[in-house]
C-alpha cells in the first residue's frame, strides 16, 4: 500500500510541475492578473488632458495585445516575448496605448469620450492600419503638415501621436507604445517625412 | 476498480494537487503586480524647443508648454502653470526675470527685447505647475543655460526642388547583411502593432571599418573590409541607440532605454565604462574633442558624459551641458531646423563663425547629418511631401552651395532617427534597408556636381 501510494504520489507531482509549470515558468510575469475594468464616459478633453493622461504610461512596459499599466515608471514585465498576449505584461501596444490616451469609445460610432482607468485591461477596436485609414466616428485621416499635437502618425504597423513638435533638428517627440524592448515611452521619431506614415486625429477635443 | 490500484491513484491525485499549488503560490503569487505605485506629485515635464539662432536686431520670442504629472488614476484639469524666464545678455554678468505670459493657443512664453537679443543671450526658465511644484530647464539652470546666438550675418541657399524618385546611385556598397542572428545576419526585430526595427546606428572606426549597433542581437558587428563580419556581445536593455567611435577605436554606445545609458567598449569589446544620462529622453551620441556628447531632452542640450573611467555622473553632465555640439578645433554646430528652413551655424565660443540659411519648395524634414568639412559643412537634409521622400546631400561653403545631390531614404527598417548617416574623411556613409536586409552604401564629397 505505502509503496503504491509513494509512486503514485511521485508521478502526480512531475505531472503537475510539467502540466503546470511549463506555461507558468515561460509567462512569468502575469502583470494582467491585478488590472481591472475601471472606466467610465466622459465629457470631452483637451489635448492637453489627453497628453498628461498618456504622460503616465511613459516608462512603463509594451505587451502586444494588452492595456493597462500602473505608473510607477517602471516596466513590471520586461523581456516577455514579443507578440504572444499570453505572456499577460504590462503595458499597451501601439494601437490600444493610442485608443486609452484618446479617450476612446469600444463601439466605433459612437465618436464621444470615455475615461479609462490606467490599470483597465482594454485594447480597443483598432489597429495600427485602422486608425491610418481614419476608421472609427472618433477618427479621421490629416495631412501631415497640418498637424498638431496629440494628433497621431500612423504604418499599416504601428502609431505614434505627437508629443511635441519640431525640435531643433526638426524631429517630432512622440509618445508611443514601441516595441517590447522599448516598451512605451517619448522619443524623437521623423515619422512626418517618412511616407509610410499618415496623418490621423481625433475629432472632437475640447480644446 | 481493482484494490491494488486505490493508493497509487490517490497518491497520483494528491502529488498533482501539490504540484498545481507549489506553482500557483510561487510563480503566479509572487510575480503578482505590486500595488499601484503613481509617481504622485511629480512636476511633469517642460517642453520647448531652443531657440539657437536668431538675427541680430530683433526681439526673441520663447515659448513653453508644460506635460502635468498625474495626482491619481482620474481625469482630471490640465494643471495650471506659471513661470519665469531667466535671461543674460553676452558679457551681462547677472540674469534678468521675464515673466511668461499665456498666449491664445496655450503656450507660455517671453519676449526677449531686442536690444538684449542683439549680441546673442543665456537663458533658463523656472516653472511652477500650480500643484505646489517647480522645475527649471535646463535643469543646471545659472550654471548651463541655454544659449541663443545673434546673426548678423548669414548665407541664404535655396536648395531648388525635391526630385522624389531621381537618386544618385551609391558609389560603392560595403556590406550587405541579411536578416536574422547568424554570422552574417542583422537583426530586425519586428511584429504586429509595432515598429519594424533594424540596427539602430553605426559609426566608421578610423581604419575605416564599420561598427554596427545589432541591438537586437545584443552584440555589435564589426565589419571590416574584405572579413566576415566580428561580433561583439554587449549588454543592451532599450530597443534602439546610437553609437560614435573615437580616434582611439574605443566604441560609445547610447541605449536609448526610458532610462538611457551610455556603455563604453574598448576596440576589443572590453568594457570601460557605464553611466546613465542626466536626462530621460536621449537620441544621439557624437564624439567630441573632450569624448562622448549625448544629445538628450527636454533640454535639446549635449551632455558630455566622459571619456574613460570614471565617467561623468548626471550632476556633471548637467553641469557641463552645452548648447552647441563640439567639434574640435574650438568649433561647434548649431543645428535648427523646422518645416519652412534650415539654420545651421559654426560657432566659437559665442562668436559666429558662419551661419547659413537653407530653403526649399518641399517641407524640410530631420536634419540627418551636419558636420564641419573644409571651411564650411557637410549637411544632409530629408525633404518631403504627404507621400514622398528623399535626403538632400549638400556641401556648403562660405559663399554658399558647391555640391547637392539626392540619396534615396531606403529607411525600410528603422534605425535611431538620426543614424543613417556618417561622414568619414570625404566619404559619406549610409545605412540602408530593404525587406531583404541592409547595407551600408557610400558616396564621395567633392567637386561641383
Amino acid at each position: 500500500m505505502r509503496r503504491g501510494l509513494a509512486t503514485g504520489l511521485l508521478a502526480g507531482l512531475v505531472l503537475g510541475l510539467l502540466v503546470i509549470g511549463t506555461p507558468a515558468g515561460a509567462y512569468h510575469t502575469h502583470f494582467q492578473y491585478g488590472c481591472n475594468d475601471t472606466w467610465f464616459n466622459h465629457d470631452p478633453v483637451t489635448r492637453a488632458g489627453a497628453r498628461d493622461y498618456a504622460y503616465i504610461a511613459a516608462a512603463e512596459g509594451y505587451q502586444w495585445g494588452g492595456g493597462c499599466w500602473n505608473g510607477n515608471n517602471v516596466d513590471d514585465s520586461p523581456g516577455d516575448p514579443p507578440a504572444d498576449p499570453n505572456t499577460l505584461g504590462e503595458g499597451g501596444d501601439c494601437s490600444g496605448f493610442t485608443f486609452k490616451s484618446w479617450y476612446e469609445r469600444a463601439e466605433t460610432g459612437d465618436p464621444w469620450f470615455r475615461y479609462h482607468a490606467w490599470m483597465q485591461n482594454v485594447h480597443g477596436p483598432y489597429a495600427a492600419a485602422d486608425f491610418k485609414a481614419g476608421a472609427g466616428a472618433s477618427n479621421t485621416t490629416v495631412a501631415k503638415a497640418n498637424t498638431t499635437y496629440m494628433d497621431a502618425f500612423a504604418a499599416s504597423n504601428h502609431i505614434g501621436m505627437i508629443y511635441w513638435a519640431n525640435t531643433a533638428f526638426n524631429q517630432d517627440r512622440i509618445i508611443e507604445a514601441k516595441c517590447e524592448a522599448c516598451g512605451t515611452g517619448t522619443w524623437p521619431r521623423t515619422y512626418r517625412g517618412n511616407p509610410d506614415y499618415s496623418g490621423v486625429r481625433r475629432l472632437y477635443w475640447a480644446g | 476498480m481493482k484494490k491494488r490500484w486505490r493508493w497509487p491513484l490517490a497518491g497520483f491525485v494528491l502529488g498533482a494537487l501539490a504540484g498545481a499549488t507549489v506553482l500557483t503560490v510561487n510563480v503566479v503569487g509572487a510575480s503578482s503586480p505590486a500595488p499601484v505605485a503613481v509617481r504622485a506629485g511629480e512636476f511633469g515635464e517642460i517642453l520647448h524647443t531652443p531657440v539657437l539662432l536668431a538675427p541680430a536686431g530683433k526681439s526673441v520670442e520663447l515659448s513653453y508648454d508644460v506635460v502635468c504629472g498625474a495626482l491619481k488614476d482620474e481625469p482630471g484639469s490640465h494643471c495650471a502653470p506659471s513661470g519665469s524666464v531667466f535671461v543674460r545678455s553676452v558679457g551681462g554678468s547677472t540674469f534678468a526675470k521675464l515673466p511668461l505670459e499665456r498666449e491664445a493657443d496655450g503656450l507660455l512664453s517671453a519676449v526677449v527685447p531686442a536690444v538684449d537679443a542683439g549680441k546673442g543671450f543665456d537663458y533658463y526658465v523656472v516653472m511652477d505647475n500650480g500643484r505646489g511644484r517647480t522645475a527649471t530647464l535646463p535643469e543646471a539652470g545659472a550654471e548651463a543655460p541655454q544659449h541663443v546666438w545673434a546673426l548678423t550675418d548669414w548665407t541664404t541657399i535655396d536648395v531648388g526642388p525635391a526630385h522624389f524618385g531621381r537618386s544618385r546611385a551609391p558609389s560603392s556598397v560595403l556590406r550587405e547583411l541579411s536578416w536574422g542572428r547568424g554570422d552574417a545576419a542583422i537583426g530586425l526585430d519586428s511584429g504586429r502593432e509595432q515598429s519594424r526595427i533594424g540596427p539602430s546606428a553605426f559609426d566608421v572606426a578610423p581604419d575605416g571599418s564599420v561598427v554596427l549597433l545589432d541591438q537586437v542581437n545584443h552584440r555589435l558587428a564589426l565589419l571590416r573590409r574584405g572579413a566576415p563580419a566580428a561580433h561583439l556581445p554587449i549588454e543592451f536593455s532599450g530597443g534602439e541607440g546610437d553609437l560614435a567611435v573615437d580616434r582611439s577605436g574605443a566604441i560609445y554606445v547610447l541605449d536609448s532605454a526610458n532610462k538611457p545609458m551610455v556603455r563604453a567598449f574598448t576596440a576589443a569589446g572590453g568594457s570601460i565604462a557605464a553611466t546613465p544620462v542626466a536626462e530621460p529622453t536621449a537620441d544621439m551620441i557624437r564624439v567630441g574633442p573632450s569624448g562622448p556628447l549625448v544629445h538628450s531632452y527636454p533640454s535639446e542640450m549635449w551632455l558630455r558624459t566622459g571619456p574613460g573611467r570614471p565617467p561623468l555622473g548626471p550632476e556633471q553632465q548637467l553641469a557641463s551641458a552645452q548648447a552647441a555640439r563640439s567639434t574640435g578645433g574650438g568649433l561647434g554646430v548649431v543645428v535648427h531646423a523646422s518645416p519652412a528652413e534650415v539654420k545651421l551655424a559654426l560657432v566659437r565660443g559665442h562668436r559666429v563663425v558662419h551661419a547659413w540659411l537653407l530653403r526649399a519648395e518641399s517641407s524640410f524634414g530631420e536634419v540627418q547629418l551636419a558636420e564641419p568639412f573644409g571651411d564650411g559643412m557637410v549637411v544632409v537634409v530629408r525633404l518631403w511631401n504627404e507621400k514622398h521622400a528623399e535626403f538632400r546631400v549638400l556641401r556648403l561653403v562660405p559663399e554658399g552651395l558647391v555640391q547637392s545631390f539626392d540619396v534615396a531614404p531606403a529607411e525600410w527598417a528603422e534605425s535611431a532617427s538620426l543614424s543613417r548617416f556618417r561622414l568619414h574623411g570625404n566619404t559619406l556613409y549610409q545605412l540602408r534597408s530593404d525587406p531583404s536586409g541592409i547595407e551600408i552604401a557610400t558616396f564621395e564629397i567633392g567637386g561641383t556636381t
